[in-house]
This record gives structure tokens, C-alpha cells and sequence, in this order.
């Protein structure tokens, strides 16, 4: 069982009036320092939560550009992978723990939509007497 | 309920033959989302924070055939994204049918209007047209002024050419409840089947975590909306469920009755939380430790959640696998919920939160009670 799991208790949960989501750090742009096997396991688990591509380099060299949707966590790190999508390639990937050296977390793909962007954005739009306001999705080239 | 008898006798005839197998764990709704691209930005959404060239995937038909073959349940869901945009979406939707699927195609409706022509009326397919509310609350939720015009010249388009047509709608923090109650009679004007709706629920993915109800106020919420109802509204939901939003049942989460699956694969555990994926359903079922999600497990990240595709799943198998339950099917399917309390909770409820940014109406009367 998940460290995460048992927080809460039913009373506790049946009570709550608000519910405290998750807290997304700011991890854009981030390098994580991967000193030893815990590190390495940490900063790939943020980087499978996380809304966005990473730079993985692997120890030979190779960089590669990766959305990671999926990891398996293993005893080792030889057994342990992600799986990723990558913008060049159709298929899913994997690559093994033991092969990364680092990673780079790029653009975060939640930033700046928070819905206070939008009220924000929404009230400035109409005190102009704007009308037809509307956010777009963004271009996919 | 505004369910079809066929419909109903094909998901109870399951449900029964599962459980005189002995099955403990089997889907009910494949939650099958063949992209995540949208034709909208809402702001706070937790389903498309994708880079580019996810947005750009897609599954093909064969792969959505698989998936519905693979886990076998009779009825399949087609969110998204927005599945219009999809270039096959016909192709899906008419080898779904074929299979005798009830398949709910979930759209914006932006481009349900122009689309319409491409399909055929049939008892197995329904559109289920996301409208979170009256005009303004609608078009403020989805960032898009005019979006509910659209989607309602293409419920309206939808229902003149028999297919069948319900609103789905998702209530967040700050909901006024007699606004809702408005938008009920609005869209049961429009001549949809009925309506669906659910609490929102705090996506991890979700750009906002702070817009989220806990339970005790989903459940006030619920009980102001859906006690004292009038005769003219019709929920394509289970009527134990909406109980469950009420407070009126007590259950237990079924995160394998809405099996999720999508580019990735099959959802760990369920279509809203990703903890990672499968290739095969049997692995999703036969791997994932179930023991850790629900709420009688603690875990946070299902702690505000009463969302249909996780309780409804439990409600269904309920009433069809009991008398209690089939019971309380048949006594809700025809009452009014008459109750008190909550028309006063109706009463002293006002708009807050963000919501109240937009002007809505509100009607010249203090809440009468509804006629019966």
C-alpha cells in the first residue's frame, strides 16, 4: 500500500466542506540534481505527474524529447521503466530507470489557465465593451 | 427516469448474469476517449493539459473495437476532449452501434449542428451535450460567450431529427441552486430524454485545485437541487444515485464500472485519477490494488469524489441485483422528493464564488414549491 493512502478517516471524509486538491509544484525548467537511486526515483515519479514534456538524456548519450504517461516501479532500477510518447514517433516507448542520467522538465502545459486567469482576463475584456469573449485552444503545430 | 426500457432491461440482464457467475469485478460503461484535443479552453480543465503532439494522437476505430471487445460492457461513453473532432468519429460511433453498444457521445456541441447529417437515429445512440448551466453560467464555465447558443441550436437540431439528446452537467463550488432548477426546465423545454449531472471533482492534472466541493457541502448542494422536483423533469440517471448526491445513501466507490481507456492504454484506476496505465483490461483488473482507492480507503485523492462514474456504477448494481434496491429504483423513478429543509435551503441560497461574476436572472418569485 501507497504512503499516500489512509489520510483520512470516512468521518473525516464524510465532514469535509471543502476538498483540498492536489499542490503542483513549479517544476518547469527544473533539473533535478540525481544524486543517488532516490533521487532519480522521486524526479521520475514528478515527472510522470507532470503536464508537460522532459528532456530524459540516457547514459549513452541519446536525448530524447518525452511525454511520460506510465511508469513501473520495480526493486531495482533495471526493473523499473516509464513509458513515453514522443513527438517523432507514433508508438509508445519505455526506457529503463538504470539508463537515464538526466532530466529536464520543459513548458508545463497547465500554466497559466487557472481559472483566475480567466476571471481576470474575462472582467479587463468586458469593462473594454468587448464582446464575444472567448479563450481559444492553442495551435497544435 | 428517462432511460429506455431496453436499455434498462439489457443493463439489468448483465448485471445479473455478472453476479449469478459470480463475477465480482465488470464494467458497466467503457469511458472510451479516442483523443484528447478540444475545440474549447476552459479554463481549469483537467483533461487536456497536454503538449501538442498528445493532443494530436487519436485511437483508431480498430483500437476503440478492441477496447470495447476486450472489456465486454454494454454500454460504451465517448468523452474526450472533444470527440466531433475526431476525423473517424463516425466510423466509431457506427461500429459501436453495430455491436449494440448504447453508446453516449459527449460533445460541446460546437459542432454538432454541422455534423448531424453524418449520423442515423438509433435506440443505441445518444448525445450527451455538455451544458453546465443557463446561458451565462454556461458560456463563464466553458470561456466561451455564444457556446451555449451553439450547443443548443444543436440539441435542438439533434432532437428534430430523433436522435436522442440529454444535457450533462458538472456543479462546482459556488453553484447557485435555484439557477440549476431554472436550467431543468429550460432544457427539458428542449425536448431532451433527461438530464445528467454530477459534482465536479479535482482532476490531479486540473490547473485549479481549490474550486472543489467536499462532500457535505455536495451533498447540500444536491439536496437543494434535487429535492422537490417537478414532474417534468427526467434524469437518464440512476435514481439511486442522485439519493447517494442527496445524502440519502450511503456507498462505496466501483472504479471498475467505468473502466477508462485511451492513447495510453486502460486508466489506473479509474477515469479520474491516473496512476498509471495497462495494456490489456484483464491486467487493469487482475493488477490494480483496488484496495487503495474509494473512499473507504483513506486516500485523498478520492476523498471530495461522489462522481457518477464511480458511484453510479455501484447505484446500478444495487437496484438491479436486490429487491431493496429495485424497489427504490421503481419509488424513486416516481417521486418529487418533497422535503422541507431543503426548499429552505433553496431559499437562503445566493450565488458566491466565482460563479456570481456572471448576472443571472433570477426569477421574480422566492422559490414556490415546485407544483406537484
Amino acid at each position: 500500500m501507497t504512503a499516500e493512502v489512509l489520510k483520512y478517516t470516512l468521518e473525516q471524509v464524510e465532514a469535509l466542506e471543502l476538498a483540498p486538491g492536489a499542490e503542483h509544484e513549479q517544476l518547469e525548467g527544473w533539473v533535478p540534481a540525481l544524486a543517488d537511486e532516490d533521487d532519480l526515483r522521486q524526479a521520475l515519479e514528478k515527472a510522470f505527474d507532470y503536464r508537460g514534456d522532459v528532456t530524459l538524456t540516457l547514459k549513452s548519450g541519446e536525448r530524447i524529447e518525452a511525454f511520460i504517461f506510465n511508469r513501473h516501479t520495480g526493486a531495482t532500477l533495471a526493473d523499473s521503466y516509464v513509458q513515453y510518447f514522443t513527438p517523432s514517433a507514433p508508438e509508445k516507448r519505455k526506457v529503463s530507470y538504470a539508463e537515464i542520467a538526466r532530466l529536464a522538465f520543459g513548458k508545463d502545459r497547465a500554466a497559466g489557465k487557472h481559472w483566475e486567469d480567466w476571471v481576470k482576463k474575462y472582467n479587463e475584456r468586458k469593462a473594454a465593451g468587448e464582446q464575444g469573449i472567448a479563450l481559444h485552444p492553442e495551435a497544435l503545430d | 427516469m428517462a432511460v429506455p426500457i431496453s436499455q434498462m432491461w439489457t443493463v439489468a440482464t448483465y448485471v445479473l448474469k455478472k453476479k449469478l457467475a459470480g463475477n465480482k469485478r465488470y464494467p458497466l460503461v467503457l469511458m472510451l476517449e479516442p483523443l484528447f484535443r478540444c475545440n474549447l479552453a476552459c479554463a481549469g480543465c483537467g483533461k487536456v493539459q497536454y503538449p501538442p503532439h498528445i493532443l494530436r494522437k487519436q485511437l483508431s476505430p480498430k483500437e476503440c473495437f478492441a477496447a470495447v471487445e476486450e472489456c465486454g460492457a454494454p454500454m460504451v461513453s465517448l468523452p474526450g476532449g472533444e470527440p466531433l473532432l475526431h476525423p473517424q468519429i463516425v466510423e466509431i460511433v457506427s461500429g459501436l452501434v453495430a455491436r449494440k453498444k448504447y453508446v453516449y457521445l459527449c460533445t460541446n456541441a460546437l459542432e454538432l449542428k454541422r455534423r448531424l447529417p453524418e449520423f442515423t437515429p438509433s435506440k443505441y445512440l445518444t448525445f450527451s451535450v455538455h451544458l453546465d448551466g443557463q446561458r451565462e453560467h454556461h458560456d463563464f464555465s466553458v470561456c466561451r460567450e455564444g457556446g451555449y447558443d451553439i450547443a443548443v441550436e444543436g440539441i435542438k437540431e439533434a432532437v428534430k431529427r430523433g436522435f436522442r439528446v440529454t444535457t450533462n452537467a458538472t456543479f462546482f463550488d459556488g453553484t447557485d441552486p435555484n439557477s440549476v432548477r431554472a436550467f431543468f426546465d429550460e432544457v427539458m423545454d428542449m425536448g431532451v430524454e433527461g438530464i445528467v449531472l454530477s459534482p465536479g471533482y479535482s482532476y490531479d492534472k486540473a490547473p485549479d485545485q481549490n474550486r472543489f466541493m467536499g462532500r457535505a457541502r455536495v451533498r447540500r448542494l444536491f439536496r437543494a437541487i434535487l429535492s422537490n422536483r417537478k414532474p417534468t423533469w427526467k434524469f437518464n440517471m440512476s435514481p439511486l444515485f442522485l439519493e447517494f448526491l442527496m445524502g440519502d445513501r450511503k456507498y462505496e466507490c466501483t472504479p471498475w464500472g467505468s473502466p477508462a481507456y485511451n492513447i495510453f492504454g486502460w486508466q489506473r484506476p479509474c477515469y479520474l485519477l491516473q496512476d498509471g496505465y495497462t495494456e490489456t483490461y484483464k491486467e487493469l483488473i487482475e493488477t490494480t490494488k483496488w484496495e487503495e482507492y474509494g473512499v473507504a480507503s483513506g486516500n485523498p485523492k478520492c476523498a471530495n469524489c461522489m462522481v457518477s462514474c464511480g458511484y453510479e456504477p455501484t447505484a446500478v448494481i444495487e437496484g438491479f441485483t436486490s429487491l431493496k434496491g429495485f424497489w427504490g429504483i421503481v419509488r424513486g423513478t416516481f417521486s418529487l422528493y418533497r422535503d422541507e429543509h431543503a426548499l429552505k435551503l433553496l431559499n437562503e441560497a445566493a450565488p458566491h464564488g466565482p460563479v456570481s461574476l456572471v448576472q443571472i436572472e433570477k426569477p421574480a418569485r422566492v422559490l414556490e414549491e415546485t407544483n406537484a
